[in-house]
């Protein structure tokens, strides 16, 4: 968890540098500028892959699959470390166990949700590959949110099934997915055409979140669930948005920090603090004492970012307030995770242990 | 034996099945709002032999919450059961969970 939460801070430090934050950082060591060079990789395939191939590990709760975080994990700190070549097979290898992991996990529930994983994990792989084949990173990032976003996306459908799918509904997220694809696969070539397409994917499945999700439906409940369905709710708000900022960007329009944290910071970390409540659980062993507090730090999220990508806005006031939201949320999930464990005192339990088949 | 009344086969004294049928409808999956009785998770309950088994699944293989939903269960089932009885919960993925398994009262939540 300490390497996991190092990878984050990394990468924060990273984005703060890249977006001119006048950050305090050690100037007799070469890390922070490696952090602002590899700000992407760092984020989304060393953070963002070491924690979604945790959550599969531990599904799958079998040891050899943590190898995929592992090896994640030390791309990472490979690549803080001034080792990019070593960094780079790393990621390479901890995609390829990913493969192997959701391969396991298809054949244990062969379902359309989980061979979705599988391609997410598979747009992974192909991300890594060519960073470690030296490709621009302009070229790479499409595949890395591929990654994370087709990962939100099964996600999204396991729960879809527990409301009345309309038809053509499993059609119409495939057109998108297979679109976003294509479009990743083509904007290294063609970048006008691969980010009108990868855009009016990104449009398109904000579109279909927001029609067939049960956030719509539970967020008319309380606590937990509703903070969950805002936070979905307002990540597909800024996934639509944006889609139309990587069709603006494609175009030439000066929108490609709103293209990357539209889609980075509003979606894909606006999900990551709607599920922390219930996955930390899981990954940490820590229960957390939900509260109405979780919903300053979201807001300071979305504020800033709002902040940040208007037209006249401040790239660095946002950036800071976009930074200071991840330490807000920390910051709460701990005294959460004290909250809930000054309510539940320890105690010696009588039952047998849980088995599984 | 009771098994009709309850949302789930249950084998066992008849004065325990609705205390545990309760502590059941109290663990709530938050990400949708229901409890894990109205999803339909739980495939079988029998209590014999100072024993109670849980059989349970879950909507998707890929789910890193299970333990988290399992240590739930248990901690409702403490508060109801007789000291002396131990609990084993079991995970199954066959046969798998469907939309079939929903209650009628998730159904109307989820618009059906």
């Amino acid at each position: 968890m300490l390497v996991v939460a190092t990878l984050l801070v990394a990468a924060v430090i990273g984005g703060l540098l890249r977006a001119g934050l006048a950050f305090p950082v050690p100037a007799d060591q070469a890390w922070p500028g490696r952090a602002v060079v590899s700000h992407a990789f760092l984020m989304m395939s060393a953070f963002i892959g070491t924690v979604i191939a945790i959550e599969r590990a531990v599904a799958l709760k079998a040891r050899p699959a943590f190898v995929a975080p592992l090896l994640s994990a030390l791309s990472g700190i490979a690549m803080l470390l001034g080792f990019g070549p070593v960094a780079g097979w790393a990621a390479v290898a901890a995609a390829a166990a990913f493969i192997a992991v959701n391969g396991l996990i298809v054949e244990r529930q062969p379902a359309p949700h989980t061979v979705l994983l599988l391609a997410g994990a598979t747009c992974w792989l192909v991300g890594n590959l060519l960073a470690a084949l030296g490709s621009p990173t302009f070229a790479v990032v499409p595949w890395w949110f591929c990654f994370i976003v087709l990962t939100i996306a099964a996600e999204r459908l396991e729960m879809t099934r527990l409301m009345r799918r309309r038809r053509g509904a499993a059609v119409a997220l495939y057109a998108c997915l297979g679109a976003m694809l294509a479009g990743a696969a083509a904007f290294a070539l063609w970048p006008v055409a691969g980010g009108l397409v990868y855009g009016l994917s990104l449009v398109g499945l904000a579109a279909w979140l927001i029609v067939f999700d049960i956030a719509r439906r539970t967020v008319t409940t309380h606590g937990l669930s509703r903070y969950m369905a805002v936070c979905l709710l307002l990540g597909y708000g800024w996934l639509g948005m944006a889609g139309a900022a990587w069709v603006a960007a494609s175009f030439g329009v000066p929108a490609r920090d709103a293209a990357l944290h539209a889609l980075g910071l509003g979606f894909v970390f606006s999900m990551m603090l709607g599920h922390a409540p219930v996955i930390l659980p899981a990954l940490a062993g820590v229960k957390l004492r939900f509260s109405g507090v979780f919903y300053v730090p979201l807001a300071l999220l979305h504020g800033s970012l709002l902040l940040r990508l208007v037209p006249s806005g401040r790239l660095d006031i946002g950036a800071a307030g976009n930074a200071l939201a991840i330490v807000l949320f920390i910051a709460t999930v701990a005294a959460a995770a004290i909250g809930w464990r000054l309510q539940h005192p320890p105690r010696p339990f009588r039952h047998a242990a849980p088995a599984s088949d | 034996m009771d098994a009709d009344a309850a949302p789930y086969p249950y084998e066992g004294p008849g004065d325990l099945r609705l205390p545990i049928e309760r502590a059941l409808r109290r663990v709530v999956d938050p990400e949708i709002a229901l409890s894990i009785v109205d999803v339909g998770l739980i495939y079988g309950v029998t209590v014999h032999d100072g024993q109670l088994a849980l059989r349970i699944t879950m909507t998707s293989a890929a789910c890193p919450v299970t333990d988290v939903i399992l240590s739930d269960i248990e901690t409702e089932l403490d508060a109801v059961l007789p000291p002396q009885l131990r609990v084993q919960t079991e995970v199954v993925w066959d046969p798998p969970w469907s939309t079939e398994r929903l209650s009628a009262r998730a159904k109307v939540f989820m618009g059906w």
